[in-house]
């Protein structure tokens, strides 16, 4: 029940910094924007004014936001002639044993697929970062091959490749657009295996 | 399949080809939000018995840190007026 409530939060807390967002970007200026804000939850209170205050001290011409634009709001950002939607989409599937890299069209139709273990690792050498970053490496040699040059990446799992995976691709020439993290969070569901005794 | 929006929550772009700042702020959302605690806590079974004696000991440590905190804070304070003012 804790964990859920905790669940519960969090999401509301990321939807709540969203909301603050798209009402930020709706065009009130920011003494208009407090007032509302004051209303939504602190955490995204405190995080809309930091990023506002950050924003205007760097530059005033460009808005970024961390957050991916909306699939029902049009969106000027375009990427190789491409909206954010129609990209391509790379899944990395970090494990503790292994890494897996697949890039795939987004409908969800595959393009490239490697891992540490096509690379050449065996057994344990596949567990490590170095593993990892040859498989991005690779992957984004293949990609460009195919012709692709900008990707989402979608993170699954806490793994030793969970970082270096992106690096790689990152040195093999793809253009990473967004990082998205689905690591399976089950809400109490299947029971897992027993604690380990070493 | 999936019951959730896809790229919404848990997403972060990228400004300016830098990934390395992108990911950082990404696992600190994660940790601030406890995912990867969570993460970390449920791969393997944690008896209720365990839980209890966990949750407890987390308890304990916060009330202790927070103390602790306090009188650090109290007590490196230096900007006062002299309490001897006069001898």
């Amino acid at each position: 029940m804790y964990k859920l409530n905790c669940i519960l939060v969090s999401s509301v807390s990321t939807v709540c910094r969203q909301l603050a967002a798209s009402v930020n970007a709706s065009g009130s200026s920011l003494c208009g924007g407090t007032a509302l804000q004051r209303t939504v939850c602190s955490s995204a209170v405190r995080l809309q004014e930091a990023a506002s205050s950050t924003e205007a001290r760097k530059t005033s011409s460009k808005d970024f936001s961390i957050f991916p634009p909306m699939p029902g709001y049009d969106s000027s950002l375009r990427w190789g002639g491409r909206k954010f939607e129609e990209l391509p989409i790379v899944h990395v599937k970090a494990t503790y044993n292994n890494t897996h890299i697949q890039l795939t069209e987004s409908g969800g139709q595959s393009l490239v697929r490697t891992s540490c273990g096509t690379e050449g690792f065996k057994n344990i050498k596949k567990s490590t970062p170095v593993a990892a970053q040859t498989a991005g490496i690779s992957a984004a040699a293949k990609a460009s091959e195919k012709g692709v040059t900008f990707v989402r990446v979608v993170i699954k799992g806490i793994g030793p490749g969970r970082w270096s995976a992106i690096q790689g691709l990152t040195m093999g020439g793809l253009h990473v657009v967004s990082i998205t993290d689905n690591t399976p969070v089950p809400h109490n569901g299947c029971r897992p295996r027993k604690a380990r005794r070493t | 399949m999936s019951r959730h929006l896809r790229f919404i929550s848990r997403t972060v772009m990228v400004q300016d080809l830098n990934v390395e700042q992108a990911y950082k702020t990404l696992t600190r959302l994660l940790t601030q939000d406890g995912i990867i605690e969570t993460v970390k806590l449920k791969r393997y079974y944690e008896k209720p018995c365990r839980e209890r004696q966990r949750r407890s000991f987390e308890t304990c440590r916060r009330i202790y840190s927070t103390e602790m905190g306090r009188k650090m804070t109290f007590i490196s304070r230096k900007t006062r007026e002299d309490p001897w003012l006069g001898c």
